[in-house]
């Protein structure tokens, strides 16, 4: 399956750079991760915020579905343990994934995530760099399952 | 200010004093973390960076790097063999012991902790810097072996610890312990097959012996948990283990260092070698 056009992007640049500029890409959305919360006055059709055994601190993930597009718009909040990695992947992903409908972000493959870290920084103590994009995933097989639910009253 | 009871006090050095010191010429301070890019975010200025994988472990066979590896690795940042080397890190500095375990498989012995690492160097407010610094290359003069049988455990060391009812340590959380979980919390599972521990091995969580801001205890609290508490004498011989030799690390350090313990080895195989042996003895409590 072919990635979203916004996400394949990102995955196009990343391959381009040399292994010391990947890691200063990765660092510059790590710190642009704490700009990925919700903003003042947002509302949300769905908030999960929770700290799972899997990521080193809480992390919160909003979605707001578009009513006319379906479009998805994500939003997350990190605790101040989160690793760089993570945090790098949410500024990623909430930029990558932005606007594609709920069926094509559960479609999303997650192979792509060593091509944008390198298979040298995916190993074993990193596989919360996975962790972000099951949680959006989860909520929104969440709302997609609510939606079907609703339909069926 | 660093807590003179210890046995060797000059091996833990407060982040006041890195401050000073930082334009020492014999001096090296390394970052070694868990986070892979956190040294990347900024560190301290002119400390280099040491990852426990890429630049301590061969790529290919579950052991340390070769002689050669080592003294290219301390030239290429500039050590020399009587350069003084601070460690620091994150997760109250469990990577900073393991490289500095690992700098003492290579003989290295002019080590030093920075007490609190890098959670208390950043709860001061001191500054950090993205600038990486460039070293003159130094000159190693290799060892002709690594030391391993001073200070590390194999295999058959722990199971004969077990078996002659030697002090055995087991630094992991007590549900990894009692083998209710194949992880510590927090970190995903690193494929053992088993849970539980090496039979006769007495729980000591490593982190009973850090306070709140990353720092080790008092001297007499480590006394009071490793002597009173686990019932180790300074003459015993320790292994100590966890799941892939860092948080015991951070346990040999205590014990080595800061308590005086001639003898403890640290069994970096640990959990991922002996929970997935096939007919190594378990206990589950």
């Amino acid at each position: 399956m072919p990635y979203p056009a916004k996400l394949n992007q990102i995955i196009e640049l990343f391959e381009t750079l040399p292994n010391s500029e990947k890691r200063e890409a990765l660092i510059s959305y790590a710190d642009s991760a704490m700009r990925q919360g919700p903003k003042d006055g947002e509302t949300f059709d769905l908030e999960d915020v929770r700290k799972d055994e899997e990521c080193t601190d809480s992390v919160g993930v909003f979605l707001k579905i578009s009513p006319s597009s379906r479009g998805c718009t994500f939003r997350v909040t990190l605790g101040p343990h989160v690793q760089t990695l993570t945090k790098a992947m949410t500024s990623i992903l909430c930029k990558g994934l932005d606007g594609l409908t709920p069926e094509e972000v559960i479609e999303v493959p997650a192979d792509f995530v060593p091509r944008i870290v390198g298979a040298d920084l995916v190993r074993q103590r990193s596989q919360t760099v996975y962790y972000i994009l099951t949680r959006m995933k989860g909520i929104t097989k969440v709302w997609m399952n609510r939606q079907r639910s609703a339909q069926h009253v | 200010m660093i807590d003179k009871n210890y046995a060797h006090p000059a091996a833990l050095v407060t982040t006041q004093w890195v401050s000073e010191h930082l334009s020492d010429p014999e001096l090296r301070v390394i970052e070694s973390n868990e986070d892979i890019l956190l040294y990347d975010t900024g560190h301290i200025q002119g400390a280099v960076h040491i990852d426990w994988r890429a630049d301590l472990q061969d790529e290919v066979i579950r052991d340390y790097i070769t002689v050669e590896r080592f003294s290219a690795l301390c030239e290429k940042h500039g050590i020399s063999n009587d350069t003084t080397v601070v460690f620091y890190g994150d997760k109250s500095n469990w990577w900073a012991c393991y490289a500095l375990w690992v700098f003492r498989l290579f003989g290295h012995t002019k080590v030093k902790i920075m007490d609190g690492g890098r959670e208390k160097w950043i709860a001061e407010e001191r500054h950090l810097t993205r600038a990486v610094p460039q070293f003159a290359h130094g000159h190693y003069a290799q060892i002709e072996k690594r030391r391993d049988e001073e200070i590390r455990a194999f295999y058959d060391q722990a199971l004969a610890q077990s078996r002659g009812a030697r002090h055995l340590i087991d630094v992991r959380s007590p549900a990894e312990f009692r083998g209710e979980v194949t992880h510590m919390p927090e970190y995903p599972q690193e494929g053992v097959l088993r849970g539980g521990h090496i039979p006769g091995a007495a729980s000591v969580p490593w982190k009973m012996a850090v306070n709140e801001d990353a720092t080790f205890k008092s001297h007499e609290e480590l006394r009071a948990i490793y002597e009173d508490g686990a019932g180790l004498k300074r003459g015993d011989d320790v292994v100590a283990y966890c799941r892939i030799g860092e948080r015991s690390s951070h346990t040999w350090f205590v014990l080595t260092y800061l308590l005086g313990f001639e003898n403890v080895l640290n069994y970096d195989g640990s959990w991922t070698e002996w929970g997935n042996r096939v007919g190594a003895p378990i206990e589950k409590s």
